[in-house]
């Protein structure tokens, strides 16, 4: 009897429905040659005004990170709660130019984990 | 699966910026692009020219992006039709209207609209999104249209350049979806430069903006685009495609490489 309970004790039932918090995205900012790179602070206030335009301030106050940013690729790895992943890449879709010069998000990984970001599962070579 | 398709990139007498399109088309994951050839009846001596070859064009065509195959290349006619006798083109067996793999047609008026959805022979209809709608969308040619078979294109490229065009890309499109609930899209690009390219993903996530479920905003640029092009192969044949494919080895005949010895024991 007491093994029994301390069995119910040592397991717990944990039930998530979908309930990532964030969802990350990998995006790589396309600028046509010879433009002016932005800073990471440049990108952030990018994708904000991309909200805003989109989706007015409703859509620039939706909580969205930067984690990581490499300003040689300009690739970024973006943070967003769950459900202003729609938004958000929407308006990363939308967005058509960066200092009246032309440029495109390409978005190249969504996941609910930012483990699975590490790898690229398109990008392998298959025989 | 259908694979990823673009069924609209305009055909401009340029021949390099085309080709960088169907690099960026094909690095971005589609495996089908259509050449979009239009002809405007308002401006005078508009001739229907037979579609370039695009093997002609391109000798190497870029490899689809997690694929090891070549990007299929298609030849399209829009034709933006704004006044009932245009259509006569369309209703004559025009030889090189024939040669084209899908015929669109981009009607000015409701009455227009009313015959591209009921009676002509097109494999899409375009949706006006760079102005506000001059017509509403009535219910009985919509669901003519769905009935047989002809699709409804919305572009996402006007969206991209400007902010007003952006407001009535979406509100065209969503007043669409109160009547075709859904069913019979496809998005595609209408991009001149790669820059207004988009992946098929974004396009996909772009029509839960427009209204759209996620299975039917990813099939407005798969199987909704592979239902167009059959459509338009339909057209040149009586009255159906069939496709055969060959079917791939069995593995017990990858077994006759073994010793003969073995072979003769199963046998017996």
């Amino acid at each position: 009897m007491a093994r029994a309970e301390a069995a119910a004790a040592t397991f717990e039932r944990r039930v998530l429905r979908g309930a990532a918090e964030h969802q990350y995205l990998r995006v790589r900012l396309e600028l046509p040659d010879g433009g002016a790179r932005p800073s990471v602070a440049q990108l952030k206030q990018l994708v904000v005004s991309a909200l805003r335009e989109l989706h007015g301030e409703v859509g620039a106050a939706l909580p969205v990170d930067i984690l990581t940013y490499d300003a040689k690729t300009l690739s970024a790895i973006l943070r967003v709660i769950s459900s202003g992943l729609v938004k958000l890449w929407s308006a990363l879709t939308l967005l058509g130019s960066y200092q009246n010069r032309r440029c495109a998000f390409r978005v190249l990984q969504t996941s609910p984990f930012l483990l699975a970001l590490a790898g690229n599962s398109r990008e392998l070579v298959l025989d | 699966m259908a694979g990823f398709a673009d069924l609209n990139l305009p055909q401009g007498p340029d021949k390099k910026s085309l080709q960088s399109l169907l690099e960026t088309a094909a690095h971005l994951g589609y495996s089908t692009v259509a050449l979009n050839h239009v002809i405007d009846f308002k401006e005078k001596k508009q001739e229907i020219v037979k579609p370039v070859c695009p093997s002609e064009l391109f000798p190497s065509l870029p490899i689809v992006q997690g694929t090891s195959k070549r990007i299929k290349v298609l030849t399209r006619l829009t034709l933006v039709v704004s006044d009932p006798s245009h259509c006569n083109l369309l209703r004559s067996t025009s030889a090189n209207i024939r040669l084209y793999d899908i015929i669109a047609v981009f009607p000015k008026t409701e009455k227009l609209f009313h015959i591209a959805c009921t009676t002509l022979d097109v494999d899409l209809v375009c949706i006006n999104v760079t102005e506000k709608l001059p017509f509403y969308f009535r219910r009985p040619p919509v669901n003519m249209a769905i009935d047989r078979g002809i699709f409804f294109e919305l572009l996402y490229a006007p969206a991209i350049k400007d902010s007003t065009m952006r407001r009535y890309t979406i509100s065209n499109a969503i007043s669409l979806m109160q009547i075709c609930k859904g069913k019979n899209i496809v998005i595609s690009s209408a991009a001149e430069r790669p820059l207004e390219l988009r992946g098929p993903y974004d396009i996909a996530n772009l029509g839960l903006l427009f209204g759209l479920s996620e299975s039917e905003a990813k099939a407005a640029v798969s199987t909704n685009c592979r239902a167009t092009i059959l459509h338009g192969e339909t057209r040149k044949s009586a009255c159906g495609v069939v496709y055969t494919v060959k079917k791939p080895r069995k593995v017990e005949e990858e077994e006759t490489t073994l010793p003969a010895c073995k072979k003769a024991k199963t046998q017996a």
